[in-house]
């Protein structure tokens, strides 16, 4: 915490005034970005662990859709397989978007497939379960990418409003207040020498008239 | 220090919706979204919409207005949202499976912050509101 005080230009009871109620605004600042910075870390932290499990999800699951695929092989000729994938949905689309997180716009991208499935009967039940596990790979890439991508934007602003937090908690608000005090100190020691200054013109009063009515 | 607080305020407000829909429409929308102040879009999970219509029931699902803000008081001394809007409410009463209030605000801490932006985490936005003390200087 820093023990330095601001440089004041004059210490006057206004500069105190004004200096009492910076404090004020800098605390709530303080609060306001400490609240913000508790809702991006939160989120972040949720991120990070979504994207640890959607890879961990993505790993497994490759694994099972290729196994699927090549044991479908043999029942079916490549080009064929091609084809189906290529016609199984009427249409495939990736929608990008966005949305906001506590001021941070972050993406937001989903998968949408037009109409029901096309599974018929003329190709191999295993054709059929690869596709829908490459399916479910599609979405989870696309959900991973929307994380990774969040969790890129989020740390960044993250990293911002902690360095305000922490300039305003060890180094602007300590400051403030120590000049505060230092300026309290001072008008309390003005206060006490004129106290004493008045105590020794009156005493120097009271020693002229003595001598004055004395030599009269 | 005036305008460091104005801007942080701005940051997190200027993202507001200029006008909110309500849950129907936005299922029946392709691209479900509502305009924010700043001229840019948030977009809604279609999946999140369904899953607040199943839970509220067709009757309420016309009344739910979204994004539901999660008002931040700067003033309290604890993280603390409150949410005004009775049906947004009830929503969130049942995704934390909780008792509703007897008057609205609810109050939501950060543990319930944490469950619900799993749950719908599209439909929720943060607003900060900042009350000055009586003889503050604006």
């Amino acid at each position: 915490m820093s023990q330095q005080t601001l440089r004041v230009t004059r210490p006057t009871k206004i500069e105190l005034i004004r200096l009492k109620k910076r404090v004020k605004v800098a605390k709530r600042l303080h609060k306001v970005l400490k609240d913000r910075l508790i809702i991006l870390t939160q989120e972040l932290i949720m991120l990070i662990r979504d994207a640890v499990e959607l890879r961990q999800r993505i790993c497994d699951k490759v694994q099972e859709c290729e196994s699927l695929l090549i044991k479908s092989t043999p029942f079916i000729d490549p080009s064929l397989t091609e084809s189906y994938a290529r016609t199984r949905y009427g249409r495939v689309e990736g929608v990008v978007g966005s949305r906001v997180v506590a001021g941070v716009r972050v993406p937001l991208i989903e998968v949408r497939r037009e109409g029901k499935p096309r599974e018929s009967p003329e190709y191999p039940i295993l054709l059929t379960l690869a596709s829908r596990c490459f399916e479910e790979l599609l979405d989870l890439t696309a959900r991973l990418g929307e994380v990774e991508s969040s969790i890129t934007r989020l740390g960044a602003e993250v990293a911002r409003v902690k360095r305000r937090v922490n300039a305003l908690e060890n180094v602007l608000i300590p400051r403030m207040e120590n000049t505060i005090k230092f300026l309290e100190f001072k008008f309390e020691e003005r206060e006490r020498e004129d106290k004493t200054r008045m105590k020794k013109v009156k005493q120097i009063l009271a020693r002229k008239e003595g001598t004055v009515s004395a030599s009269a | 220090m005036e305008r460091l607080l104005r801007d942080e305020l701005k940051a997190v407000n200027y993202m507001l919706p200029k006008r909110r829909k309500n849950l129907r429409e936005l299922l029946n929308e392709e691209y479900p979204h509502v305009l924010l102040r700043d001229g840019s879009a948030h977009m809604f999970r279609h999946s999140e919409l369904r899953k607040a219509c199943e839970i509220l029931g067709n009757e309420l699902c016309g009344n739910l207005l979204l994004p539901i803000i999660l008002k931040m008081r700067a003033e309290l001394k604890e993280m603390v949202a409150e949410v005004e809007d009775p049906v947004a409410i009830k929503l969130i009463c049942r995704i934390l499976n909780i008792d509703e209030p007897e008057s609205p605000p609810l109050r939501l801490y950060p543990i319930h912050l944490r469950i619900l932006r799993r749950e719908i985490g599209t439909l929720l936005m943060y607003a900060i509101s900042f009350r000055r003390t009586p003889g503050e200087e604006p």
